[in-house]
């Protein structure tokens, strides 16, 4: 199988501890109130309290149970919400506080990419709309440039350019997630967020793109954040792995350290949950 | 309970919100009944200034509308300039016609829908339901206007029925039997015509909600457990699709003083509608805003029954405002 | 895919129906105002090809009608004189489309007015007076479903789109105008207006009417679309590529919103057409002369003109080929998951 302990990870951050961090979350708090079905107002605390680093080159995971806060998290680090209170700083700016237009600028830095490959994709564009969409946004293309970047985004996430002119209902899953990858990737982003990016794709196809997204890791020098329930392949992917529950951090630590030393029991459970850890672990405490 | 409160607060909140534009369109219109007036050689203007005064035409809006609200929560609606006499009891008497024949119209109605649509899903897509389909569609593209006055040439080619009105002339001399006998006779064309323009649409939509449920997984394992036919259909699938029908009744409910209007002017029921019709052509303002004042009580009625019947019906609601 | 072409062949249908009102001044023989007094109240004259010897004509024609002896309102056919039909002769001058000055009419009588659907009281040709008819009473139609919606769909983005306070305040506006009794208001709104109006002018009233009345139920239905595709990843996404809310609106989440507002103009179209012909059949909609489907059957208020002169009754059944068109369209229409459960916003359609 493909999931091999992280000796592979050493080589390739090495210098990145001695760069300041890309991001910096400090004390997160994400709180919603709605009125459900008989009008009574509910409070749901999905973020209560969060705080990590993340050093460029890197990869950190975030893993947890649903409902454990981690997509709000995801959410809130791509500016596509705003947290009740905390700070998150990128490249040593605080983006919570920034108006809506600076917010603008920054966007393009920080991408993000969704778990449903078919949702994530406007059903009634085309291929090529779909791919160009955030460099349109800037300044106008001829169609022949158009096909030229379309085509050099294309072959860097490994999809044939032919199919620029099809819906993205014409694409497999796992195109569709290169596709948007490929996307997301237009804007040259710093920071890539993956939220549950893999797991809605059958398991071959997990690997393939994973193994595109250490590729381009290595080749452009990005920095992934990794929100998943799977903890196998956080730890594939990551160099660090936070473990998320009901809302908060309830462990940190290397890859190595989390599958060999789990200290808390919501660890403990995901390993358990990964059949081939699970031998090796003591039974649950009764 | 808190869900009862809210939902009347809100019903109380949608009447006074009414009661104002409803003022405020009749108040703002160009042109008074005293206008008619004026230009009547006969009455002298001294008259119409004095009757103005009276009637307070000359205080601004707001104290007009005041004035107007809290004679309404006395019962006391307005005077009718045409019809010289006070609002409530006018529109009282012609409400009642209305819902006399109204009434009648929507049992009648939901007493043939009823069956019809639950016959119609389970045989949904064959023959008979593709024929009831046809058919309701037929029913649906014929206007009001149409089946009205059709009814009416029947009535006069075959002689059989009154055309139109509510009583005959010698109506007070009829024995009591004969006076239920001769007003059902003249009630027939009027129910008929309400019945045959809210049949189509009701079919439907009983149709269209017995056959949603009739997918659900727990009526086939209710056939699995061998219960008959007519159990399942009226025990087991109706009370299931009952959301949207109570919602639907709902909406029946609401209409009931304003949905034959254009029914009552044709057959020359006197009912709310060609009062309205009359008050608004000589812009008789309080007798038009207590009209439409009253067909809003029984939409806002209606549907605060239909929230409450669901309440009642459905146990996920209540749950869910109950649970804490 | 499968569903578009039963949506094809009902637009096709209610294509041609349109198009011979739009050209009514090519399929109808005379001028709707026009009177010949010296003919009220003509049944429809009948085609032959038979004449009264047993020869057969090429050429369809029609027998003159007299009066008949010792009756003032019965008539019958004078078989001495067969008088044809002519095809695309020329007759009273009309603007085809209301620029095009043409003279060139479908079929007409050289020898005798031809009156294939009876005349009226003043003796105008009912066949040109429906075919008219139809422009103002569909005109008014789609134009007031094109108002009702216009409104509908901007408060209903404004709504979805921004959430807060603004949502709250327009749906409780909402949910007023839909407390009140939709044909009530149509009546009141109307005659508070102006009652002697010129026709154009009454016409513009009554769309404007419509729009204010029936935006509500399309702008509820509209939010709902807007609150689901904001929330939907392409959108999200397109934020975070630095979209503006224009651009969102333009190009991702309005689009959503095109089978809810054609769905709502199939069934709205409809809907105001016989609005238009209640409120004119009361007198309340467009006046005389000026032909509309609602209007030609004023007259009939006195139901003995019905029972002597059948032919008047035709104007009321005219439109329900057009209502078949518009309801074959709207079921034909690919329904979003939400619609297709039965709310009661959706049953605005009942009043």
């Amino acid at each position: 199988m493909w999931f091999r302990v992280s000796s592979m990870k050493v080589e390739a951050s090495a210098g990145s501890q001695n760069m300041p961090p890309l991001l910096k979350v400090e004390n997160l708090v994400k709180c919603y109130a709605r009125r459900n079905l008989a009008g009574v107002r509910e409070e749901l605390l999905a973020l209560n309290g969060v705080s990590f680093t993340v050093f460029p080159g890197t990869t950190l995971a975030v893993v947890g149970e649903s409902g454990s806060g981690k997509s709000t998290l995801a959410s809130c680090l791509a500016c596509l919400e705003s947290p009740t209170s905390g700070k998150i700083w990128f490249e040593g700016k605080d983006i919570v506080k920034v108006e809506e237009r600076v917010r603008r600028q920054l966007r393009p830095q920080i991408q993000l990419i969704f778990q449903d490959p078919a949702s994530s994709l406007n059903p009634r564009w085309s291929v090529l709309e779909i791919l160009l969409e955030p460099l349109i946004l800037r300044r106008k293309f001829t169609r022949e440039e158009m096909r030229q970047c379309a085509s050099s985004l294309l072959e860097r996430v490994g999809i044939s350019p032919d199919i620029v002119e099809r819906p993205p209902t014409e694409l497999s899953g796992g195109q569709r997630q290169r596709l948007a990858i490929a996307r997301a990737l237009a804007l040259e982003p710093k920071l890539l967020i993956l939220d549950e990016a893999l797991s809605a794709l059958d398991c071959s196809v997990q690997a393939q793109i994973a193994n595109l997204l250490r590729e381009l890791q290595s080749s452009l020098g990005m920095t992934y954040l990794f929100v998943t329930h799977d903890l196998a392949m956080a730890v594939y992917l990551a160099d660090e792995i936070a473990v998320m529950s009901g809302g908060r951090i309830v462990e940190l630590g290397s890859a190595e350290q989390i599958l060999n030393q789990p200290q808390h029991e919501t660890t403990r459970q995901l390993l358990r949950a990964w059949p081939r850890m699970a031998r090796a672990l003591p039974a649950p405490e009764q | 309970m808190r869900y009862l409160l809210r939902r009347l607060s809100h019903a109380l909140f949608l009447l006074a919100g009414v009661s104002i534009l409803a003022f405020l369109f009749a108040a703002l219109a160009p042109g008074t009944y005293f206008d008619e007036m004026r230009l009547n050689p006969q009455i002298a203007p001294e008259t119409v200034a004095a009757l103005r005064a009276q009637y307070g035409f000359d205080k601004p809006l707001p104290v007009r509308y005041a004035s107007w609200l809290s004679s309404v929560i006395h019962g006391e609606m307005g005077f009718s300039f045409a019809y010289n006499s006070p609002v409530a009891p006018l529109l009282l008497v012609r409400a009642r016609n209305t819902l006399l024949l109204t009434i009648t119209a929507t049992l009648l109605a939901w007493g043939i829908a009823l069956p019809l649509g639950v016959w119609s899903a389970d045989r949904l897509g064959r023959l008979p339901d593709r024929l009831l389909s046809w058919a309701t569609a037929g029913l649906l593209v014929i206007p009001d206007l149409a089946l009205a006055l059709g009814l009416l040439v029947l009535a006069v080619r075959s002689g059989w029925f009154p055309t139109g009105g509510m009583a005959s002339v010698d109506f007070e001399t009829l024995s009591p039997f004969n006076k239920l006998r001769d007003m059902a006779l003249h009630m027939i064309l009027p129910v008929t015509a309400l019945v045959l323009s809210s049949l189509p649409l009701l079919v439907r939509h009983v149709r269209a909600a017995l056959a949603d449920v009739l997918k659900a997984p727990f009526l086939l394992a209710a056939v699995g457990h061998g219960i008959p036919k007519r159990a399942l259909l009226y025990h087991y699938a109706l009370p299931a699709a009952a959301n949207p029908l109570i919602s639907l009744f709902g909406f029946s409910i609401g209409v009931l003083l304003s949905g034959s209007l254009l029914i009552e002017v044709v057959m020359s029921w006197p009912g709310l509608g060609p009062l309205l019709l009359e008050a608004v052509l000589a812009r008789d303002l309080y007798v038009v805003v207590g009209g439409i004042l009253g067909s809003t009580l029984f939409l806002v009625g209606g549907n605060l029954l239909a929230d409450l019947l669901l309440y009642w019906a459905d146990p996920r609601i209540r749950t869910e405002s109950g649970a804490r | 895919m499968r569903e578009w072409r039963t949506f094809a062949k009902w637009l096709v249908v209610l294509g041609v129906l349109h198009g011979m009102v739009v050209c009514a001044g090519f399929f109808a023989p005379y001028d709707p105002v026009e009177q010949d007094r010296q003919s009220p109240y003509l049944p429809p004259m009948r085609l032959h090809l038979l004449d009264a010897h047993g020869h057969l004509h090429v050429r369809p024609f029609v027998y003159s009608l007299r009066l008949r002896e010792g009756s003032f309102d019965q008539y019958e056919e004078e078989t001495t004189e067969p008088h044809p039909v002519k095809f695309f002769l020329n007759g009273a001058g009309y603007r085809l489309l209301g620029f095009l000055p043409l003279r060139m009419h479908f079929f007409g009588g050289e020898s005798t007015r031809i009156y294939l659907l009876g005349t009226d009281a003043y003796g105008r040709d009912q066949l040109s007076r429906l075919l008219f008819g139809g422009q103002v009473s569909l005109f008014a139609g789609l134009l007031g479903a094109g108002v009702t919606l216009f409104i509908g769909l901007s408060i209903g983005a404004v709504a979805g789109y921004y959430g807060g306070w603004r949502d709250s305040l327009l749906m409780r506006v909402a949910e007023l105008f839909l407390a009140l009794p939709w044909l009530y208001l149509l009546f009141a709104l109307r005659a508070f207006l102006p009652l002697a109006v010129s026709p154009l002018e009454a016409f513009f009233l009554i769309t404007a009417v419509f729009g204010a009345v029936g935006w509500a139920r399309p702008a509820r239905l509209v939010r709902g679309v807007v609150l689901s595709a904001k929330e939907r990843d392409f959108v999200r996404a397109a934020r975070g590529f630095g979209a503006s809310t224009g651009y969102l609106l333009r190009r991702h989440i309005l689009p959503e919103t095109s089978s809810v507002l054609l769905t709502q103009a199939a069934i709205l179209i409809p809907q105001y057409v016989l609005a238009e012909m209640t409120l004119s059949f009361l007198g309340l909609g467009v006046p005389e002369p000026v032909p509309s489907w609602g209007n030609l059957l004023s007259g009939l208020q006195q139901y003995s003109v019905l029972v002597s002169y059948w032919w008047m009754y035709l104007p009321a059944v005219i439109m329900v080929p057009f209502f078949l068109g518009y309801l074959g369209l709207a079921s034909s229409l690919p329904e979003p998951e939400e619609a297709s459960k039965i709310q009661r916003s959706s049953l605005g359609s009942l009043t």
